[in-house]
């Protein structure tokens, strides 16, 4: 029964360490789950740091108590990956009135008086996507087909970042059309599924999927084998990248390609360790995408065990 | 006229689905070969394929609403099911966790078959009866009302045990999602009975705790660095448990028999046995149900019971369907349920209602959904188009129509006449109530 035991519990706090507080807005998907797990794992390259993770379980107020917590706590540095903007931003100036140095992750607050942002570029990843997709439609100029393209949340910044960033490359191409007319999967895998069953159903040929996040894609690839198509369908790409997720779908074949869209979590640690040691930071650190395909799938799978 | 009113009227609710279906037929896309897609077997099947997960959610909603009361936790209980489901499919180290399912299934598993084998054995006790033109209805000796069913109950649980304890480990994947994640979910259920039954708490209030509780359970369960249980081919999802979400013959859809199955299953219990009976009893006046003899508490638990393990199933359906369970699968699923249960025409107030309308309310949500998918309309939209489409259908469920017309023929001649409820010879309170109850049992049927 150990699964039973307090997850949250842990050894009383070493004396002399420096604290970090991580304010994490919900563990209940699994690219938060995926950075969770990189910055703890970053934080055992630090001996000298006590990293205090808490679960603002989707919901604003409870990560606005949360960071009070935090802050009460007298941590030496906040990282915080809000779960939007605007109701953040009072707790993170609070914070910052308190002389505390604060980090953000993922999505940004609206002030410009924190130490650093750490995010992915989602309309980078989308135009990444974009190129790939008219690649392998048969090129500039020339790429012809029809993609089902698979939103995530509609109310989303990502979901509508990776869109344009995808249409920046794919609108070009006269021959592209697209079969849905802003359908979202609300980045859940059974949404998605059930979308793509009505798409099947509604259209003879569809030649691309296009999933603004991995278990979309794989939802859809799923109701395209229930239905006995998944030959006819090439190519179905992702985003997210995550081990156990996107790469393991692309090595199987199931998808073509994902992108990845790395957590900030390693790094977020990284520069607050640097951050202790008194150096000066940058304000923003973008990290950068790659190319997840069959090739180099099994080398990720390798190196992350 | 006032009869085919009277027929118009009670039947508004399989009308508006015909025009549904009318609607879809006419608007819907066709195939290059000049089909009709919304007509087309593959998409009729889909649809009832999607909506058998609400549906049997739905079921059981039907039943603690008919009740009096409300179950707030089915998508929460429906997550800790998929979860549990996906992880005896998955981790060999669920083999161990099975030692407490095993026995919690035979235990709840037992008491169930003993608490419906009561209802069931007295009601046909009492149907025989009936039949047999004699209108006194036998009064069951306390060994005919205890014995018979407890004794039942005894050799179902023996048996069931038995049945489990023999396929271990063999098929155990299999026999995990079937038998345990349900049960599970059941025991869920039975805590949910137990706090409003002995506990005294207000539906509402305990179903609320349980929706909470059971979201951190199943994440407990699921451990913290599992966000989604995926199930793979080639784990323990052997080849039985993947036929879960393949086609009957290739005729149905293996979710949408679960989903019939419980709805003429529980239809036909609320129609014929002693627990239907005194189900719209005490959802009518649970004073009343209580000043006359019936045992309210075992009533109330047996439904919020069946609730569980109707969301228990319906979590087994998802990981198979979807391949995956996640403690929030069945996030804002209650809502869904308590919708189709409300534009079948089951009032929130208990008493009034019955599978049949649930049963057409699930599908035309479902219906709904395919219309507007096979459309193509934005995401957006279709959530308003959905929310009126609620309004409208209980706007139209809750008025008379035979009123709503006679009233705008009176204005159109002029004539002041009276309400026409008022005109009806009056009756004594109870013999309408009873009469009431009546024409709501046949509309059920």
């Amino acid at each position: 029964m150990t699964i039973y035991l307090p997850v949250g519990w842990t050894p009383a706090r070493a004396a002399g360490k420096s604290k970090v507080g991580f304010s994490q807005c919900t563990t209940l998907e699994p690219w938060r789950v995926q950075f969770n797990k990189d910055i703890q794992a970053e934080a055992k390259n630090h001996p000298d740091i006590d990293l205090i993770i808490t679960d603002g379980q989707d919901k604003t107020e409870k990560q606005v108590a949360d960071c009070d917590n935090l802050i009460v706590q007298q941590v030496n540095v906040l990282l915080i990956s809000p779960k939007e903007s605007a109701g953040l931003t009072g707790v993170v100036e609070k914070g910052i009135d308190a002389k505390i140095p604060v980090i953000v992750l993922d999505r940004n607050v609206d002030t410009k008086r924190i130490t650093q942002f750490i995010g992915g570029d989602n309309v980078a990843i989308g135009k990444a996507a974009g190129e790939h997709a008219v690649k392998l439609l048969g090129g500039p100029g020339k790429a012809a087909g029809n993609v089902v393209e698979i939103w995530g949340g509609m109310g989303t910044q990502p979901a509508h970042d990776r869109h344009d960033g995808f249409h920046a490359f794919t609108d070009k191409e006269k021959g592209i059309k697209y079969l849905l007319n802003n359908q979202s999967g609300d980045w859940k895998q059974d949404k998605a599924y059930d979308i793509m069953t009505t798409a099947l159903r509604n259209n003879e040929k569809i030649d691309m999927v296009y999933g603004h996040n991995d278990p979309m894609a794989y939802g859809a690839y799923l109701a395209a084998k229930d239905a006995g198509r998944d030959k006819d369908i090439k190519f179905i790409i992702g985003i997210d990248g995550l081990p156990d997720e996107g790469v393991t779908w692309v090595s199987k074949g199931q998808l073509t390609a994902t992108f990845l869209y790395a957590t900030p979590g390693a790094e977020g640690l990284r520069q607050a360790a640097k951050l202790l040691k008194g150096e000066k930071l940058e304000p923003v650190i973008t990290l950068p995408t790659m190319l997840i395909t069959k090739e180099n799938a099994s080398e990720i799978l390798k190196k992350n065990g | 006229m006032k009869a085919l009113f009277r027929l118009l009227s009670r039947t508004k609710l399989y009308w508006g689905l015909l025009l549904i279906c009318l609607i879809g037929a006419v608007i819907s896309p066709q195939t290059s070969s000049g089909h009709n897609i919304f007509l087309s077997y593959g998409n009729l099947t889909d649809v009832l394929r999607q909506v058998s997960i609400t549906g049997l959610v739905a079921t059981g909603m039907t039943m603690v609403i008919l009740l009096g009361g409300i179950d707030l936790s089915v998508g929460s209980v429906m997550g800790f099911s998929t979860v549990i489901c996906a992880m005896l499919l998955t981790k060999p180290g669920w083999t161990a966790a099975s030692v407490i399912g095993v026995p919690a299934a035979i235990l709840v598993g037992g008491a169930t078959v003993a608490l419906a084998a009561r209802f069931v054995f007295a009601g046909l006790a009492r149907g025989r009866d009936v039949s047999a033109g004699r209108r006194r209805e036998i009064s069951l000796t306390r060994w005919q009302s205890t014995g018979i069913p407890g004794l039942l109950g005894l050799v179902a649980a023996i048996a069931i045990g038995w049945w489990t304890m023999s396929q271990v480990p063999a098929k155990f994947g299999v026999l995990g999602a079937l038998v345990i994640a349900p049960c599970l979910a059941m025991v869920l259920g039975g805590i949910n009975g137990l706090l409003i039954v002995a506990g005294r708490l207000q539906p509402f209030i305990a179903t609320l705790a349980m929706m909470v509780s059971a979201l951190g359970i199943s994440r407990l369960t699921a451990g913290s660095d599992n966000a989604v249980v995926p199930v793979y081919t080639g784990t323990n999802a052997t080849e039985a448990f993947e036929l879960l979400r393949s086609m009957l013959w290739g005729v149905l859809p293996v979710p949408s028999v679960f989903f019939l199955a419980a709805i003429g299953l529980f239809g036909a219990i609320l129609r014929f046995t002693t627990f239907g009976r005194y189900a719209y009893a005490i959802g009518g006046n649970i004073e009343a149900a209580k000043l006359s003899g019936i045992k309210v508490a075992q009533v109330q638990l047996t439904a919020y019971l069946l609730s569980g393990l109707l969301a228990g199933i319906a979590g087994v359906l998802f990981v198979a369907q979807y391949r995956q369970g996640k403690p929030d699968a069945g996030t804002g699923l209650e809502l869904d349920a308590i919708a189709a249960v409300v534009i079948g025409g089951t009032s929130l107030m208990g008493g009034r209602g019955g599978l049949a309308g649930t049963f057409v309310g699930v599908l035309i949500f479902g219906l709904l959904s395919d219309i507007l998918q096979l459309q193509n309309i934005d995401s957006n939209v279709q959530l308003v188009m959905k929310g009126l489409i609620i309004v409208c259908t209980v706007l139209v469920q809750e008025q008379n129509l035979g009123q709503l017309v006679a009233r705008w023929r009176f204005r159109r001649s002029g004539e002041a006449q009276a309400d026409p409820r008022t005109a009806e010879p009056h009756r004594p309170p109870s013999a309408a109530k009873a009469q009431l109850a009546r024409e709501d049992l046949d509309e059920a049927s």
